[in-house]
């Protein structure tokens, strides 16, 4: 019976102190295990934000974009166009098709996505964005680091993110990416200087606006912002997706979508 | 034995082609750099292989030409995670199943389509890619 009345306040005291963004909610009878990944068609749910005990929005959930997968100016406002750079039409006028790296099961870059769904998890110190396509995550410090300094950053196709909370919106910030990555299935790319802010806001049970600014002075003449809105697959899981049997690139030869109109913009 | 199709299945068939060849319009261009949009197929035979892979799950299956000689054919599908999301069991298509499969010829590969809509056994129309978005 003591042991009992000690391990309760040993508990209570866990309970207390143990930090806010480690208590998210687990449902209290477990979801229905109907089929894993979820469905394409569900609509998402309608109902408020949800929070953490410590007042910021829960973001975790499975989110799906839906919008800018083949071409990402999809994502920018209306009218407006991509401000390449001479050398980056130059670039773009020599892709290949069966080069594109997604298409090779090489990881997604931010600002691309696939039609495959998302998932963050929180920890005090660090958001993981869980990607299901190829099976890749994401690390964000949340700790109040600040990016390496440039002698020491390396470039990967991550790239280095550090995050902060701005009232409600997570704020997402990047550098370090290599300049491997395409931006879509058209063949949009940047280089090794993108800067990559991305917000993320919960609007509400369903939704979640993403904002992705792109400022990449090796490649842009200036900073341009894509925005979409994600939205909760209900009762859906991350699936497995190991890329073991890529048969497409060895079977396409042709220019990318890009080359051809690149070659247009520069007059050949 | 070639069973034919039923009415209602070509209908239901014919529907989804239809609905997939609009698609087309918009398709990117990692669909049109692999397959032909002017080279419409509908094949029938027997599947034997099914591949549930990533990045797309294949199936293959021996069709018989009018001269009665077998070919294997390779037609690429949709990922099994957007495949069962869209509704399909990992056994929904079995070694051995008479299948109905319409699609698009590959530019390249030889015996290699890409399916847009099959019917399996039971004769029920299934989605099987999304010519705008093949998830890759």
């Amino acid at each position: 019976m003591r042991h009992r009345a000690a391990r309760l306040v040993l508990f209570i005291m866990f309970a207390l102190v143990a930090p806010a963004s480690a208590q998210i909610r687990v449902p209290d009878t477990p979801p229905p295990q109907t089929r894993a990944g979820g469905s394409i068609t569900a609509k998402p749910p309608t109902g408020p934000v949800p929070h953490k005990p410590n007042g910021q929005p829960d973001l975790t959930g499975v989110w799906l974009r839906r919008a800018g997968v083949a071409n990402i100016t999809q994502l920018l406002p209306q009218g407006e166009k991509m401000p390449f750079l001479p050398e980056t039409l130059r670039r773009m006028s020599t892709l290949k098709s069966q080069d594109d790296p997604q298409l090779r099961c090489l990881p997604l870059a931010t600002p691309r996505s696939s039609p495959y769904p998302f998932r963050f998890v929180e920890t005090p110190t660090h958001i993981f964005i869980l990607t299901e396509s190829v099976h890749a995550f994401r690390q964000v410090f949340m700790d109040g680091r600040t990016h390496p300094p440039a002698d020491e950053l390396q470039l990967t196709w991550q790239g280095h993110s550090i995050g902060r909370w701005e009232g409600n919106t997570l704020v997402v910030d990047s550098v370090g990416f290599n300049d491997l990555t395409w931006f879509d299935n058209y063949g949009h790319v940047h280089s090794d200087k993108m800067h990559l802010v991305e917000r993320f806001t919960r609007t509400d049970l369903g939704h979640l606006a993403v904002a992705m600014t792109v400022d990449d002075p090796g490649a842009y003449s200036r900073p341009f912002t894509l925005r979409y809105t994600a939205e909760l697959m209900p009762n859906a899981d991350l699936m497995e997706y190991i890329c073991d049997n890529e048969q497409d690139a060895a079977n396409i030869d042709a220019p990318a979508d890009a080359a051809v109109d690149a070659a247009k913009l520069l007059g050949r | 034995m070639r069973s034919q199709p039923t009415a209602g299945l070509r209908v239901a068939l014919l529907a989804i082609a239809f609905v997939w060849s609009s698609a087309l319009i918009s398709a990117h261009h990692s669909f049109a750099a692999q397959y032909d949009a002017t080279k419409p197929i509908e094949m029938r035979g027997t599947v034997t292989k099914v591949e549930w892979t990533n990045p797309h799950a294949r199936v293959y299956i021996d069709v018989k030409d009018d001269k009665g000689q077998t070919a294997n054919w390779n037609f690429e599908m949709a990922s099994p995670n957007i495949l069962v999301r869209n509704g399909w069991k990992q056994n929904t298509v079995r070694v051995g199943d008479q299948i109905t499969v319409k699609g698009y010829l590959a530019r390249k590969g030889e015996r290699m389509a890409i399916a847009g809509a099959v019917a399996d056994a039971s004769g029920k129309p299934l989605f099987a890619s999304d010519p705008t978005d093949i998830g890759r």
